[in-house]
């Protein structure tokens, strides 16, 4: 079967690796610049919420630079036999949450030239993603635009925390560049500091675990900011991927969303369907974490509700403490095929599918 | 059934050296990867499969937790007493086996006997 990893963490020993990419003017930044840990540390406006155990799991422990490949390696690539893993970067999302826009997007373009770099050669299953800083949408589609063309880059990432929702015509200049170049827009868990304060709805809570449990509200934001200030129409063949922000949400905000559009849609003219139809259509979600109640049917009811054989996509969030196996990951059997890797050829265009789908059969 | 049927076989785990308190030690029998760790009082074998998603349950840290309590403090105890599953973090007794938040999902748990220097499982079947 042919599986595709949607999410898979690229991490550095130290965020040192980015000053060859950084030019010297960032370069002082980040080697004489406050910093939110020690030398090598990347500078974000932290997230309140530190994790009490470390985000990785305790069975990976890299010790150099090339172990941060070596063990994703062995104990991911080949031990799951995956066929392409979209790397996710790691603390590069987070350049979001940094006040100086100039200085964010110095950051994202040394990670992206890094990735380039260091992380695709090294093994053709490896697909990247381009890090923009959404804190200057204009920047963030100039370098869409710089490496766009790439053939390795398969999408374009921000982190979920965001200043407003993404839908705001604020940030249309991103999808704008996404549309040109032919790539989806993605968002993931984080970003959940600094100058992205609306992290928690109602105000912020003060565990982490709970926190986490609550990661699904800004996607929720997200995905009827982008539904209602009609992006899809604008863009009707943009890919919206929510990553690492849950699933089983989705089919009660598009009742809800439904049922509010089919009296006011008055306030919308320019949307021509339903806000379900547009979902189905243009935005699709990673799989982990997914939900774990006690009767799986419960969970697969509410999926059969989202199209999830069509709309969710395999991701593990490999090295992270709430991984998802690909050997078990609970979905309805006859979705497997589809939801491991087919779907993820819909949608990532870039992936050469007659190498990946030989694989299938 | 016969005696020896009934006897308990016991197969080399590891060097009493090899094992200390808090730091464990893995170690492959057959087809089999078991973690054995040094207790205050003793030794124990976790099979290092969590119970929970299949991660490697005994590569995890060996740590304490937190007691239960009726308001905002926090009494650490059980210091080295329990594995932290190392994909998940779920929290398992190295003793017993039992997962602190679900005690009917269990680790598997396999006796130990110490010999001289030599460990000593009951593989069990």
């Amino acid at each position: 079967m042919l599986i595709v990893d949607t999410d898979v963490h690229n991490y550095w020993s130290s965020a040192e690796v980015l000053l060859p990419y950084l030019e010297p003017y960032w370069r002082d930044f980040l080697v004489r610049g406050e910093k939110p840990g020690p030398t090598g540390s990347f500078p974000h406006g932290h997230r309140p919420w530190l994790h009490p155990e470390g985000f990785s799991r305790h069975d990976i422990k890299p010790e150099s630079e090339e172990d941060n490949y070596l063990i994703m390696k062995e104990k991911h690539l080949d031990f799951y036999d995956i066929d392409v893993a979209i790397l996710t970067a790691d603390e590069p999302l987070e350049a979001s949450t940094l006040a100086n826009y100039h200085y964010a997007n110095a950051l994202v373009k040394a990670y992206n030239d890094y990735m380039i770099d260091w992380w695709l050669p090294k093994d053709r299953r490896l697909k990247g993603s381009i890090i923009i800083s959404p804190t200057d949408p204009h920047g963030a589609a100039a370098e869409i635009r710089r490496l766009g063309g790439h053939k390795d880059i398969v999408q374009v990432l921000a982190s979920h925390g965001s200043q407003r929702p993404y839908g705001d015509p604020f940030y249309h200049p991103i999808f704008e560049a996404c549309a040109e170049v032919g790539l989806p827009f993605a968002i993931h868990f984080g970003g959940q500091g600094g100058v992205n304060h609306n992290a928690v709805a109602s105000g912020p809570t003060a565990y982490y675990w709970e926190t986490h449990a609550l990661l699904s509200q800004p996607a929720m934001t997200h995905v009827v900011s982008m539904i209602s200030n009609g992006v899809f129409e604008k863009y009707p063949d943009l890919y919206f991927i929510v990553i690492e922000c849950g699933v089983s949400w989705v089919p009660s905000l598009m009742w809800r969303l439904d049922a509010n559009f089919k009296a006011l849609r008055k306030e919308t003219p320019w949307l021509k369907m339903l806000p379900s139809e547009y979902c189905r259509r243009n935005v699709r979600f990673s799989t982990q974490p997914l939900e774990q109640p006690q009767n799986v049917k419960h969970l697969w009811e509410t999926l059969e509700h989202m199209d999830g054989q069509n709309t969710l996509l395999f991701a593990s969030d490999y090295p992270h403490w709430d991984f998802d196996a690909p050997t078990n990951l609970h979905i309805p059997p006859a979705w497997r095929d589809k939801v491991m890797g087919l779907n993820a050829l819909e949608v990532y265009k870039r992936i050469d599918a007659p190498a990946a789908t030989a694989r299938v059969a | 059934m016969t005696a020896t049927a009934t006897a308990t076989a016991r197969t080399f785990a590891c060097k009493v050296a090899e094992v200390a308190v808090g730091k464990p030690r893995i170690v492959t029998i057959g087809r089999i990867s078991v973690g054995i760790f040094q207790l205050d009082d003793g030794y124990a074998a976790l099979l290092n499969i969590c119970p929970h998603r299949a991660g490697q349950l005994c590569e995890g840290p060996v740590c304490g937790t937190t007691r239960h309590t009726d308001r905002a403090e926090f009494i650490y105890e059980r210091a080295g007493e329990l594995i932290r599953c190392a994909w998940h973090g779920w929290e398992f007794d190295i003793r017993s086996g039992k997962c602190l938040v679900d005690e009917k999902l269990k680790a598997r748990i396999f006796p130990v006997h110490v010999d001289g220097e030599d460990i000593y499982l009951e593989m069990g079947r």
